[in-house]
């Protein structure tokens, strides 16, 4: 069953003669427990396909339902309950509030979905535990590395254990080992969880954990890729 | 409640983890914005209400008696002063008469009848020297000289006002005693009496009138007048507790005692002249004018220092809303440093304006001509400028936060205008 149906997905920016047509009427399905990695050149428009796909902009034109919900028609509130309840995110540059430490950023959509304090204090410790960072719950963003930064975005987006992970480009700002445990990382949560994931990254290396890759370059999917 | 609770948490590590000198800054000019809005109206209407101080403590005493609008005397006065001291709120009471006079010096050394007399008119206050001074402490106020002594006759206390030494600003208008001090002899007319009196004292005092009369002993100014009515113009009361509440409740007895049937009977607040209530009043508004303009700096200083943090975090509060937090909780981020600013500048400012300009001002007046002016800073009215200064604050730091937080989600992770 498709969580992800995208149909004729366009998005442009700007106003005519201007204007710039970034996507150009995509179709994308993607399945549940499916691990997807969108993969191209830059301005390719993957970034933006996945925003899409991710809530977290608006298409210009067609269809894009969600877990069986049509995105289309929420609100920007509804919406941003949407993202909370059902999606989780990891971004290029970690994203996470500096004032917060690492448990205190994984405990804020914890918090927002209503949590008490000492469960999201508690669940916060057992995703950081996963992605390894025992020991790290007090630490400032600053006092951590890059990937444990990284790691930290990942324990914020599965603590809420959402129904679909997007990551953009999560290895972008990493050095090979760091990146590579980032993606061993979310190639485990698929394999073991079942957790869908839907990634964009230009490195091929980091794209065959995945089962599927779909390929575009302006503005439209070329062609798909299945690994396994 | 939710969105509370994770707004204050995140304002609240936002203020922890700010640079120490931002945070005590900002504090800093909060609380001297709150002393701005305390101080500059407090000394204003502290001047007047230092003046109201004097005349309460020197003239007007806690309770006023006196004639009513027909009469020039209080009726049955003895019945009056006899009711009086079985009141037991009252401490102590000071019957006065009062009586217009003319005072002559150097008389004795004058060479030349033609030339101009050393005299001057003024009005004799008569009492009994210790009930006056128990209500209003007159004998701290003698600059030259001393007070009267028990069961002395024959002198006389001069108020600085009627000396040409002590009117130099104003001796065209008044005119005043040449060359008069304490151990002189001066006559005391009244109509076609006069009697000869040594000067004991000058006594001077910034509340009106103190200074214009002279003061003599009742029964010599009785005697000088040469009538047997004993019936007094005045009747000063110091209750035990000389608050406006307590001064009412008094009156309120009084009256119920039928002693209003002979006299006027007002409380301090009621007996005040207009005009000083009219300054006071208008000096209130000019303060809470010019603390205004403190306020609307403040408030601009807030929304500057919020919109430039909101800024700055603009990619983080695109996040945040990226990952389902809603924008209330942004926005409570900011109101609530926002409020910590207000708080703790106005706890400060008050701290600083209650335990030390207040009774450091209370202690050490500012010398006016009319009065020593104090800082006036009633609980009441600080409080509400605190409220005041705590919702613009609030409002200030809300509107950066919420034209920050409308933006486009994606516009504000991305770094887009």
């Amino acid at each position: 069953m498709d969580i992800i149906q995208a149909k004729k997905i366009t998005r442009s920016f700007g106003r005519e003669p201007l204007i710039t047509h970034v996507l150009r009427g995509v179709d994308v399905h993607v399945a549940e427990g499916e691990f997807l990695t969108i993969m191209g050149k830059s301005g390719a428009g993957k970034s933006t396909l996945m925003y899409q796909l991710s809530v977290l902009d608006t298409p210009s034109s067609g269809e894009l339902v969600v877990d069986g919900v049509d995105v289309m028609q929420l609100n920007e509130k509804e919406r941003t309950s949407f993202r909370l309840h059902t999606l989780g995110y990891v971004f290029q540059d970690y994203a996470l509030v500096p004032d917060l430490s690492a448990r205190e950023n994984v405990m804020m959509p914890l918090l927002m979905r209503g949590d008490p304090w000492a469960t999201a204090k508690r669940k916060a410790a057992k995703s950081l535990d996963e992605v390894g960072l025992a020991g790290k719950y007090e630490n400032l963003p600053t006092e951590l590395s890059g990937g444990e930064q990284q790691r930290v975005a990942i324990a914020r987006a599965i603590a809420v254990a959402p129904k679909i992970i997007f990551a953009d480009e999560p290895t972008a700002n990493l050095d090979t080992v760091s990146s590579k445990q980032i993606i061993d990382l979310l190639t485990c949560l698929n394999e073991t969880s079942g957790q869908t994931i839907v990634m964009v990254t230009h490195e091929r290396e980091y794209a065959l954990g995945a089962n599927r890759i779909l390929h575009m370059e302006d503005g439209m999917i070329i062609r798909e890729e299945k690994l396994r | 409640m939710r969105s509370l609770r994770i707004g204050l948490l995140l304002g609240l590590r936002q203020i922890q983890r700010a640079s120490i000198w931002t945070t005590v800054l900002i504090i800093f000019v909060m609380m001297l914005t709150f002393l701005n809005l305390i101080a500059v109206s407090g000394i204003l209407v502290g001047l007047i209400a230092g003046s109201e101080r004097a005349v309460q403590e020197k003239t007007i005493g806690d309770i006023i008696i006196t004639p009513l609008d027909a009469e020039d005397k209080i009726l049955q006065t003895e019945t009056v002063r006899r009711t009086l001291t079985t009141i037991p709120e009252i401490s102590a009471f000071s019957v006065r008469y009062k009586q217009g006079i003319k005072i002559e010096a150097n008389y004795k050394t004058r060479r030349d009848l033609n030339a101009e007399a050393n005299i001057v008119g003024s009005q004799a206050v008569g009492f009994n020297p210790f009930e006056e001074d128990t209500v209003t402490t007159l004998s701290e106020n003698i600059i030259e000289g001393e007070y009267f002594e028990p069961n002395e006759s024959g002198y006389i206390i001069l108020g600085a006002l009627n000396l040409e030494r002590y009117t130099a600003g104003f001796a065209d208008i008044t005119g005043g005693l040449k060359e008069v001090y304490p151990g002189d002899t001066v006559r005391v007319t009244i109509g076609q009496a006069s009697r000869e009196f040594i000067v004991k004292g000058i006594i001077n005092a910034k509340a009106g009138g103190v200074a214009n009369s002279v003061y003599l002993p009742e029964q010599e100014l009785r005697r000088l007048i040469g009538s047997p009515d004993r019936n007094a113009n005045e009747i000063i009361i110091r209750l035990t507790d000389s608050t406006p509440v307590e001064a009412l409740a008094v009156k309120d007895i009084l009256v119920s005692l039928g002693l209003s049937e002979f006299a006027k009977i007002r409380t301090f607040e009621e007996a005040l002249p207009k005009f000083i209530t009219d300054i006071k009043n208008t000096f209130n508004i000019l303060g809470t004018f010019i603390g205004s303009i403190g306020i609307v700096v403040a408030s601009i200083t807030i929304f500057i220092i919020i919109f430039i943090n909101a800024l700055s975090r603009r990619r983080h509060i695109g996040i945040l809303k990226g990952i389902g937090i809603e924008r209330s909780v942004i926005e409570i981020a900011y109101v609530s440093q926002a409020a910590f600013y207000a708080l703790t500048g106005s706890f400060l400012g008050a701290l600083l304006t209650y335990s030390f300009l207040v009774p450091y001002f209370d202690n050490n007046p500012i010398q006016f001509p009319f009065s020593d002016g104090i800082l006036s800073a009633d609980p009441e009215s600080t409080f509400y400028k605190f409220v005041t200064l705590f919702i613009i604050t609030l409002f200030a730091g809300f509107v950066p936060a919420w034209m920050i937080a409308k933006q486009n989600t994606l516009n504000a992770i991305l770094g887009r205008k």
